[in-house]
């Protein structure tokens, strides 16, 4: 998400499943939507059968996908910046990018500080501090002349993005991409073909991705190239195209939204610091832009303060700023929390919906790191391998302290409430059935929750009582057990203080306190739809006049309902669109006339006046603050082009630089920190983790449904044929697999489904696992995640679960 | 007018939404914690048995210098003249002539398993786990007087409305057929033959792939003649070699258990 956030200013799918119809050339990456996203896959083959579209995927395996594909990019694990810088350079060097597109909506003629370089896999700006590597970031920004950005149009400039970005990528020629990535040359340069075809105005092409992009020490550089092949082929902000980040849960994408990220705070704002804004001053001086739309930050923060702090929250006392926990700068994210867990310095936890035993990095060490814990409060469906923990395999009970306490809790089928999908459609779905026994919904729970934290410190005092007592906490519905939910969607939605009436958009917030809103981005979803005569949400009307799948009252998309963000981008400047086919918006000469809801302004918001096309077509991006796309991007801590380094556990040295991995990749020093050495002899084959249709994340759910666990009861590796007859392995054997972490005893499965990769002329094999099996259960295996190192992308922290070293031998 | 399904292999995705679904409407118990048999970690169970209806059959098959994998629902092809039901004596498997589903009534079921014989395309299993067991097979989803009954109120399998490909098509069989022949016609990779069309007389199942069927374990040997023409003359001795059967079936059964019950004592022991 940073990588996106950092190239078009959301950190969002940019288009929706629908409108995969419209696709005319689909390149599926680190994603494979057959097993993990079915009903995706579903408008993948309707673009394949109607209209004829290419599919293109890109896996080390041969996924259920990859059946469908006109072509299979076997990489290996890990390669994906070579595999697409390489595309890019394919492009730039046959003259196939969408030139009107990247002048006018990318920064490609930005003059970039003569001062930037690269030498040798690092970035100008290299230096160390405290004993870790840095950057420091000045040579990477913008010139400006009075404060305005250089540019040359000409894209001939030597300094130019484009000019820096082709000298970039010019070393990524076919033969070193098949070197390093192990995908036969002829084959690699056969799918750059296909998919630079669609760098035409009126042709679409769709990237996908998913957690196999993400789940690297340089995931959001992986995004980044992504984003930036894209950009090259105008593809953003068109039907059909897209950066299309497929989420790991139903519901990710409205937890992230909600701010389940360590960095963040409801509605992608970040989380105050400590050091850099004590005050509310220093926060939005700091932290709001000068252009773009994120100049209305003041506005977001001080509405959700109101949310939070309601009559408390004053202009006087600076809307309780105060009482926002800060962050202390350290690393708070999963693999952090754990490593601090693991020494001590954490004393209770709530796993709420998470099963860290089973889906966390170097499992076996997160189980351990928990018995250092007072409490653990484990919140769930089943009894989880986290509430588990003291009394799993190899564990002595007697000797763990931790107290744990287990709340049931309800399913998604025995509540109501909203979920968020990868495409931003916020849906509302109410409830099927009565949940069983004593469950409870999770809105029920967290209200109980809040009430005897606050009783405790009624009665009994506490070291900063002000934020927990003053909480404006009102959704108790008189007669009723759950909370009110219609009063926790409209705060969340932002409401007019005087009245408490629901506000039609975030357009409408203010920054003097007469405004409340929960989560700037949700303005407008629980608004009512005065036809259907329900809030956004709730809505069902089937309805697509444009013909495009748009279906604009079917819920709520956010931002405003929008469908395909950046869909200025859909048009020229002049505002005629690209592809007379599939119009989200075009200028009559007189007016806008739009299929979806504009991504720009349209209309003067004092005069009313319509607002000619150049003006918009000078910022299309309009979350950034240059308003154009980023193929370069000052911002990104780690380099503000995407560059090759092997995974932090490589059979290889990496052939394009000494720079073996990223400089910045999140490494801890604990007892999961354990790695093996590039080119290990013990550990020799790759090994990366996958998911199975069969089973959701750690089977929590999945492995207690009977009909579920039956289909797919074992645990088991993919190894190939030849990698089977060398270690005389037949399938249905039972493997030992080993890497630095620890060891698993599981079940073979020897089929084509992975294969040797033929890399820099050395033969590797790779093998690969899925990870849904734990302790507790119908069925019951070992996690792959025992096996997965704890190192991290350097932005997101994510784990690097997709590439690392084993070995393997009959088991015993 | 009977009704059909059409199978289009080239759609299939292999999710398996169809084989929980089946379970889910029929009300089967899962084998758990008894659990099938590793396969290969694609297929599971391998085949269908008493209490599994249908399974998708998941294969890697060789394509130019590489694999893909294809996919391809199994379950009973509910044949216009089925064997099974002429090898019923006691009439348990009949045909209902309006949907064309081949039902299997458990009440007049007498255990004698000549239908699994029958069966060209393996389908009907035995509950072996059962002091009264049944057979197990896929009934359409059709029971007029039960509460399982879809097809003969006008609703699609529940597996068919469960697919979200629409691998999976239900209608009126000669509609299917023109469908298929639309398909095969407008897209050159498939193979030019829609099975169950012909082989042994005509099913209501029919299929179209790009990848040929015996993969999946399709016989290519059947011919297009019913197979109740082959065995009605010796149907007389249907209730002789029933018995019979059913004491040999039953002695191996208890005699497999029994060697398990060692084999797990022996395991014990060593533990």
């Amino acid at each position: 998400m940073a990588g996106l956030a950092n190239t078009f200013g959301r950190g969002v799918m940019t288009n929706h499943f629908i409108d995969y119809k419209n696709s005319d050339v689909i390149l599926m990456i680190g994603s494979n939507s057959a097993e993990n996203h079915p009903q995706a896959m579903r408008w993948i083959l309707k673009a394949k059968q109607n209209k004829g579209a290419k599919l293109i995927v890109a896996d080390p395996r041969l996924t259920k996908s990859a059946a469908f594909a006109d072509i299979h990019l076997r990489h290996r694990p890990g390669t994906d910046i070579a595999l697409l810088n390489g595309m890019i350079n394919y492009i730039l060097q046959n003259n196939l990018y969408f030139h009107d597109y990247v002048v006018n909506y990318t920064n490609a003629s930005y003059l970039v500080n003569p001062d930037f370089g690269f030498h040798d896999g690092v970035f100008s700006g290299a230096g160390t501090k405290d004993g870790k590597f840095t950057y420091d970031t000045k040579s990477w920004q913008y010139q400006t002349e009075e404060d305005k950005i250089k540019k040359d149009p000409t894209l001939q400039d030597p300094y130019c993005v484009f000019q820096l970005l082709k000298k970039h990528v010019s070393r990524y020629d076919s033969k070193t991409v098949s070197r390093i990535t192990g995908v036969p040359e002829e084959i690699f340069l056969k799918a750059c073909a296909l998919y630079a075809s669609t760098g035409k105005p009126d042709k679409a092409g769709n990237v996908i991705y998913a957690m196999g992009i993400t789940q690297h020490t340089y995931g959001s550089q992986n995004v980044r190239a992504i984003a930036m092949l894209q950009l090259l082929l105008g593809n953003i902000g068109i039907c059909g195209g897209g950066v299309n980040a497929q989420r790991g849960e139903s519901n990710v994408q409205g937890s992230t939204d909600m701010a389940m990220l360590s960095h963040l705070i409801p509605g992608y704002l970040s989380v105050p610091s400590a050091v850099a804004h004590p005050t509310l001053k220093d926060y939005l001086s700091k932290e709001t832009p000068e252009s773009g739309y994120w100049a209305n930050k003041p506005k977001f923060l001080v509405s959700m303060l109101k949310a939070f702090y309601g009559e408390q929250a004053t202009q006087e006392n600076d809307f309780c700023y105060a009482w926002l926990p800060k962050h202390d700068g350290k690393n708070r994210t999963h693999m952090g929390i754990f490593d601090f867990m693991a020494k001590g310095a954490v004393k209770g936890m709530f796993a709420w919906g998470q099963n860290p035993a089973v889906g966390g990095p170097t499992a076996a060490e997160e189980r351990k790191a928990m018995e250092k814990l007072d409490w653990l409060v484990v919140v769930d469906l089943f009894e989880t391998e986290t509430a588990a923990f003291w009394r799993r395999p190899g564990a002595n009970p007697k000797g763990i302290k931790t107290e744990v306490f287990f709340l049931p809790a309800a399913m998604s089928y025995e509540k109501e409430g909203t979920i968020t999908n990868s495409g931003r459609w916020i849906q509302y779905r109410w409830k099927a059935v009565d949940p069983p026994g004593e469950c409870k919904s999770d809105l029920w729970i967290a209200d109980r929750l809040f009430k005897a934290v606050k009783k405790e410190y009624q009665q009994n005092g506490g070291k900063f009582p002000a934020p927990i007592l003053q909480m404006l906490w009102d959704y108790d519905k008189p007669g009723r057990q759950e909370p009110d939910l219609d009063r926790v969607a409209t705060e969340i939605n932002g409401y007019n203080v005087a009245t408490r009436e629901p506000l039609a958009s975030f357009a409408l917030l203010k920054e003097d306190g007469t405004t409340a809103c929960g989560n700037w981005i949700y303005g407008g979803y629980w608004f009512e739809d005065k036809e259907a005569k329900v809030p956004a949400a709730k809505r069902r009307v089937r309805e697509d006049k444009a013909g495009l799948g748009l279906y604009p009252r079917w819920a709520f998309s956010w931002p405003v309902n929008r469908r395909i963000v950046y869909n200025r981008c859909s048009c020229d400047p002049a505002g005629k669109p690209w592809n007379p086919q599939a119009v989200l918006a075009r200028w009559d000469g007189a007016k806008w006339i739009t299929n979806d809801v504009p991504d720009f302004g349209i209309k003067d918001l004092k005069t009313g006046d319509p607002v000619p096309p150049e003006k918009s077509a000078a910022a299309p991006f309009i979350m950034l603050p240059e308003g154009q796309g980023r193929l370069f991007a000052p911002t990104v801590g780690d380099g503000p082009l995407p560059e090759h380094y092997e995974p932090v556990e490589s059979p290889v040295q990496n052939i394009l630089s000494k720079q073996q991995n990223n400089p910045l990749a999140v490494r801890f020093n604990g007892s999961a920190a354990k790695l093996a050495e590039t080119g290990s002899a013990k550990y020799p084959y790759i090994a990366t983790t996958h998911r199975l249709i069969e089973h959701y994340q750690s089977g929590a759910v999945t492995r207690n449904c009977p009909w579920l666990a039956e289909i797919a009861p074992h645990m088991f590796v993919s190894i190939s044929p030849k990698l089977a007859q060398k270690l005389n392995i037949k399938t249905g054997d039972e493997v030992l697999v080993e890497s630095a972490r620890g060891q698993i005893i599981c079940k073979a499965s020897v089929l084509p489904v992975v294969k040797p990769l033929l890399i820099d002329g050395k033969e590797i094999e790779v093998v690969a696992m899925p990870w849904h099996w734990g302790y507790k259960a119908l069925v019951t295996g070992p996690s792959a995640n025992e096996l997965t190192p704890s190192v991290g992308d350097p932005l997101t922290s994510i784990p690097e679960y997709k590439a690392f070293l084993v070995n393997i031998r009959k088991a015993k | 007018m009977s009704k059909g399904v059409l199978v289009d292999v080239t759609r299939c995705m292999g999710c398996k939404s169809c084989q929980v679904a089946c379970k889910s409407w029929n009300d089967l118990p899962a084998n758990v914690p008894d659990v099938p048999e590793f396969s290969d970690g694609l297929n599971s169970p391998a085949e269908t048995n008493g209490y599994t209806y249908t399974t998708v059959a998941i294969r890697t098959v060789a394509r130019e210098d590489d694999y893909v994998l294809r996919f391809c629902k199994r379950q009973c092809m509910h044949c216009l003249e089925p064997a099974c039901v002429s090898a019923c004596f006691a009439r348990a498997l009949q045909r209902d002539p309006q949907t064309g589903a081949v039902v299997y009534n458990q009440n007049m079921c007498v255990g004698c398993r000549y239908c699994m014989l029958a069966c060209p395309f393996n389908i009907p299993k035995f509950q072996w786990d059962k002091t009264f067991p049944i057979i197990g097979k896929c009934q359409f989803c059709f029971d007029p007087n039960g509460k399982l009954n879809r097809i003969g109120q006008g609703l699609a399998p529940a597996c068919v409305r469960t697919c979200p490909t629409s691998a999976l098509q239900f209608g009126e069989r000669e509609a299917l057929l023109k469908e298929a022949r639309e398909r095969i016609k407008k897209n050159p990779a498939y193979i030019k033959h829609i099975y169950g069309e012909k082989e042994i007389g005509g099913t209501a199942w029919l299929y179209i792939s790009d990848t040929p069927l015996e993969i999946f374990g399709f016989r290519q040997d059947l011919g297009t003649r019913p197979l109740p023409e082959y065995t009605a003359s010796y149907l007389k001795f249907t209730p002789y070699v029933a018995v019979g059967w059913t004491i040999l079936l039953t002695a191996l059964y208890l005699y497999t258990k029994r060697r398990e019950a060692v084999e797990e004592e022996k395991k014990s022991a060593q533990g």
